[in-house]
């Protein structure tokens, strides 16, 4: 198989067999989608009987923002601040709610089953579209209290949501990819957080200044573009670097 | 298998390039530079660490590349021992930045850290280094320690160019070359790079030094043990 044709070319499921024991070939031709989906399903299944790392989310998400309120009191904090605290607190929740996707699968011994039927690639998708879907849900919470305890003024709605969003896909791909990593580690504790904001740092100074321009007193669209366009690049380099180098991480 | 005489041979010429360097950068003559005057010459010091942390930048991101292409434990050695020496390169740096910087444009306020784009760059990627040091202590098996330190190493290294487009939006430079500030070969002259450039190479070469015994010690260490860490 040579030259463009390799393009058109049923595609393996491990990207280099001769490394891994090719499991993925093996496995029955699932659809790229509906492979994903399954696994979506399944955490979405999972995650409706015990609500346990939705309702951990949220009461940090909570705890947190309460607290950034009491101890800057009565005093007004200018945009910049407001959306900067917003940012850490999600960071924050991030990297503490959304570790747990692979180390329950470990502790409950379904980690071989995963890894018996469905691709690697298509476990990641599974779990990056679970976790993303978390942080939507950690956004508008901390975005709705976040306005009513700091009295942000918010000029443009879409251009918030909008980097909301964008910063939360780039936010899911790095942290997927991460917590498969870290479900490695003998010790996993504190581990993500450490691992995590190092990498964060460009992602986290175009997504502040994006949602700083929404605010009152900002620049508006005009003033957030690049850094729309930046997340949007970030996210993307994220996600395909993550997809390519997970199966390094998911098969022994 | 390595040649070790001709590996002596480049050893040597590396450290004697390196003394006459030295020599060079503190006793030759310098023009007189605006606010710089005679801490000009840590031009010879501060910004050949620079380069000399992106070539352990590079080193260790392709042996990182190597440990996942062949699984070679040796791979994962050289991708370790290049971010450390990388690493203290990176330290050294960023001090002799903060301090010329402190004694040149921020005498006389308490201003230590600013945020410079590349002074910014350095101690992201020195975070960065941190962190994979500490995930390889988590990890006790050498072979899924050499995989999975590899892909961190490798993913960490697809996020740190966006800096270059992000941060000098941000903030400003001290820099030469950034906005508003005269580009490098306006402020020096051009005797400079007479000793300049050789301080480059040297630096490289004295990384290598570091770098290959480093790479050795622990290759021994991991014939007698069967894990590198140790």
């Amino acid at each position: 198989m040579t030259g463009w044709s390799i393009l058109f070319a049923p595609q393996r499921n491990t990207p280099f067999p001769h490394i891994h024991p090719p499991y993925g070939s093996y496995l029955p031709r699932m659809n790229w989608i509906k492979g994903s989906w399954a696994v979506l399903q399944k955490d979405l299944r999972l995650e409706m009987r015990s609500r346990y790392a939705l309702n951990m989310l949220l009461m940090f998400v909570l705890s947190s923002l309460l607290l950034i309120a009491f101890a800057i009191g009565q005093e007004s904090v200018g945009e910049r601040m407001q959306s900067a605290l917003l940012w850490i607190v999600i960071l924050f929740s991030a990297s503490i709610g959304l570790g747990r996707s692979f180390v329950a699968e470990e502790e409950r011994g379904t980690v071989l089953l995963l890894q018996l039927n469905v691709p690697g690639s298509q476990v990641f998708t599974g779990k990056l579209v679970f976790n993303f879907l978390l942080l939507l849900a950690v956004d508008l919470v901390a975005l709705v209290v976040f306005a009513l305890l700091l009295n942000m003024v918010i000029e443009n709605w879409a251009l918030l949501v909008f980097s909301l969003v964008l910063g939360s896909v780039g936010l899911a791909g790095a942290t997927t990819l991460l917590a498969a990593i870290i479900a490695r580690a003998s010790n996993k504790g504190p581990l993500l957080p450490v691992l995590l904001f190092p990498l964060l740092i460009p992602l986290l100074l175009s997504v502040v200044r994006a949602s700083r321009a929404a605010l009152s007193g900002g620049l508006g669209v005009s003033g957030a573009l690049g850094d729309l366009q930046t997340i949007a690049l970030f996210s993307g380099v994220v996600i395909t670097a993550a997809v390519l180098l997970f199966d390094y991480v998911w098969h022994d | 298998m390595i040649n070790l005489r001709r590996y002596t041979l480049i050893r040597n010429i590396i450290l004697v390039w390196v003394t006459v360097v030295l020599f060079a950068a503190f006793l030759l003559n310098i023009p007189k530079i605006n606010i710089l005057e005679h801490t000009a010459r840590n031009l010879y010091f501060h910004v050949p660490m620079w380069f000399t942390m992106m070539a352990a930048v590079f080193v260790s991101a392709y042996h990182s590349f190597q440990v996942l292409r062949s699984g070679d434990i040796v791979r994962d050695i050289r991708a370790l021992q290049a971010a450390r020496v990388g690493a203290f390169f990176g330290i050294l740096g960023l001090v002799t930045g903060i301090v010329w910087s402190k004694f040149t444009w921020y005498v006389g306020t308490d201003v230590w850290w600013n945020f410079d784009p590349r002074q910014s760059m350095v101690s992201l990627q020195l975070l960065i280094y941190g962190a994979y040091f500490v995930l390889r202590g988590a990890l006790d098996d050498p072979n899924k320690r050499a995989r999975i330190a590899a892909v961190y190493n490798l993913f960490a290294a697809t996020t740190t160019p966006f800096l270059l487009y992000v941060i000098p939006r941000q903030m400003d430079s001290l820099h030469p070359g950034a906005e508003g500030n005269p580009a490098f070969s306006e402020i020096t002259h051009p005797i400079m790079r007479l000793v300049f450039y050789p301080a480059i190479i040297g630096f490289i070469g004295l990384f290598w030094i570091l770098y290959t015994q480093r790479v050795r010690t622990a290759l021994i260490k991991h014939r007698v043990t069967h894990d590198p860490e140790l």
